[in-house]
């Protein structure tokens, strides 16, 4: 009896419903369109200027580089030089003595970074795939060992490293790395472990039947699937061990050692003098532009080019890699 | 038939050492060893002789005097700690945008993607320095002076000093957050749609999905980027704490008081991830349920 009162009054309401949209269909639909539009809009602005906001550092470097003293002076020139000129790129290049760093930077970071997929990725192999008495307790040591800040253990690694003669080498960078330490090694370990432990046990399984040995099994089969957490690791490998400063300035003493990094932060005062020469040698200066900020800024772009040029190769895979090899943990 | 079961299984633990060996020995030789030599040193004072360092035990007088003589320590601690406790709130609450904004569909992604990530490539300690001797790290629009003046009219001075501050120090921030970034992308990757379009169909706004879906579900990642922030901003190049250490040991070869100040920064970092860890605790154990 209730029912039966209700249902046409719902009828009745669902059919004025329904003549209410068709009659404000058309106007509903091109509000509904243009709220989309802005709404697209206003997000591309956003991720635009953000862009920008990201890029003007390298944009600003890039354009000072490229400008002469006048330009640096001149209020009219904002981001485009006059007369775009290497120049400051070529004595950038002398003072920082480009190939000596550079040749110092590469060793230590592309060394480091292979050892380290090698070693972190049998480190990680082993943790994601064995379970053994104190592994839990490993475990643990991996995390503080990545926790421990490099200030605290510096002075011993110090004394240690130079007890064994290798201050003013590439060692103290290369032997940890060979171990599954170094620069962040155990973030590259617990990547590698994330990954082993996403991979399903089939392949392996077979590989055990089939007879070859754990070793066997992780180098011929696990070992090159890894391919995307490798890319990652290299990647993040070598940029902090080329940007690093704090371990290259405590075990490469003697200028001719230093990496470019080093060797960028040592280049704002001997530039200074160098301008000043400079505008001494070229009469009629005053009002030049004091510092040496081209140069400067060439310097840094001269250090950051090696890296920059590796990642726009790899950068396209590193995005995707990342993603696959789970560095985001569980 | 026991028996070969059980070297079965010893066979199985051998593997799994021998696996990690290499990092075990690694681990006493650049980790273990040099923590209890830094912690022996720290007691000591230590003199270079000719038969190598002699040391001779002072107690806590390093760790008296790091609180006590230096003038320098504890207001670069205090100012680790404020930029520390500033930046890493900012840093996860930027990159978490940046991430969202990398997570929709849009024309270009990838190009974004890497522009976006570059940071990372450049953030080193030595360019930044460079670039903030310039003043080029700041962009130019927050340190303007009119800035100032504009908006004082509408805002107390006090507040807007440290607003401006803030402002100031988003640069810096961007250029910390590359990982997170990178972190948090791949994070919200793992949520599945369906969700979002369940809550669609129960009506529930963008806004509020966020917060009741990818908010919880982002919770791991928060941590782990927490965590990466606060080790990431006491260790980092440009940290005038590092110098400070270096300076110490390497000027005037006081090894022991270097080592002791390593200690009592040391602590100080596991104090503090203890406390993050505590308040992760809850929201994390939460998201565990719900899964």
């Amino acid at each position: 009896m209730l029912k039966e009162s209700v249902r046409p009054a719902r009828a009745v309401s669902l059919e004025a419903v329904s003549g209410r949209l068709k009659k404000n269909g058309g106007l509903d639909r091109i509000a509904k369109r243009t709220l989309q539009v802005i709404n697209i809009a206003f997000y591309y602005l956003v991720i635009l200027s953000l862009t920008f906001v990201f890029l003007y550092p390298l944009l600003y470097m890039l354009s000072k580089s490229m400008m002469q003293a006048q330009d640096v002076a001149d209020a009219t020139v904002q981001w485009i030089p006059k007369a775009i000129s290497f120049h400051n790129y070529s004595l950038a290049w002398r003072s920082l003595n480009f190939w000596g760093g550079f040749a110092n930077s590469a060793i230590i970071s592309f060394g480091s970074a292979v050892l380290q997929i090698i070693s972190c990725s049998l480190v990680g192999y082993g943790f994601a795939r064995y379970r053994f008495p104190g592994y839990t307790f490993c475990f643990v040591l991996l995390l503080f060992t990545f926790l421990v800040p490099p200030q605290t253990i510096v002075v011993p690694l110090y004394l240690f490293f130079s007890d064994l003669g290798w201050i003013n080498t590439h060692l103290p960078f290369v032997v940890p790395s060979m171990f599954g330490h170094g620069l962040k090694g155990a973030l590259f370990v617990l990547i590698f472990i994330q990954f082993y432990r996403r991979m399903p046990n089939v392949l392996e399984e077979a590989a055990r039947i089939d007879g070859a040995g754990p070793f066997r099994t992780y180098w011929q089969i696990m070992f090159p699937l890894a391919k995307p957490a490798m890319l990652t690791v290299f990647l993040f490998s070598v940029v902090w061990h080329w940007n690093d400063s704090f371990e290259p300035n405590t075990f490469l003493t003697t200028p001719n050692f230093y990496n470019l990094s080093q060797r960028l932060a040592m280049f704002y005062g001997t530039n200074n003098q160098a301008a000043e020469t400079m505008s001494q040698m070229t009469s009629g200066s005053i009002g030049m532009a004091p510092t040496g900020l081209n140069q400067v800024m060439a310097g840094c772009i001269l250090t950051i080019l090696p890296i920059l040029i590796l990642y726009l190769f790899v950068q396209r895979h590193f995005v995707e890699s990342v993603e696959r090899s789970g560095i985001a943990g569980e | 038939m026991k028996k070969s079961k059980l070297s079965m299984r010893a066979r199985y633990y051998i593997e799994g050492y021998s696996f990690i060996s290499l990092w075990l020995i690694g681990f006493l030789l650049f980790m273990a060893i040099p923590l209890g030599r830094s912690l022996y040193y720290s007691f000591h004072k230590l003199q270079v002789s000719q038969h190598g360092l002699i040391a001779s035990f002072v107690g806590g007088d390093h760790y008296r005097a790091a609180f006590t003589t230096d003038v320098n320590f504890l207001p670069l601690l205090k100012d680790t700690m404020v930029s520390m406790l500033t930046q890493v709130p900012l840093i996860l609450i930027f990159s978490l945008f940046c991430a969202i904004l990398l997570n929709r569909k849009l024309v270009g992604k990838t190009f974004f993607r890497g522009i976006f990530f570059l940071p990372v490539i450049i953030a080193s300690g030595a360019i930044l320095s460079k670039l903030m001797d310039q003043g080029a790290a700041n962009l130019p629009i927050f340190y303007n002076e009119n800035l100032y003046n504009k908006l004082n009219a509408f805002i107390p001075g006090d507040l807007l000093e440290t607003l401006l501050q803030y402002a100031e120090s988003l640069t810096l921030v961007m250029w910390d957050s590359g990982v997170q970034i990178l972190i948090f992308l791949a994070g919200l990757q793992t949520i599945s749609v369906t969700l979002y379009e369940a809550a669609k169909c129960d009506g529930a706004t963008a806004w509020e999905s966020f917060w009741k879906i990818t908010f919880p579900m982002i919770m791991p990642m928060m941590l782990v980027n927490t965590l990466f922030s606060i080790v990431s901003s006491f260790t980092k190049a440009d940290n005038q704490m590092m110098t400070h250490i270096l300076n110490v040991v390497f000027k005037t070869n006081d090894f022991g008081y270097g080592s002791a100040m390593g200690w009592i920064y040391f602590v100080i970092i596991f104090l503090i991830l203890g406390l993050v860890f505590l308040l992760f605790r809850k929201s994390l154990s939460t998201t565990e349920g719900r899964k």
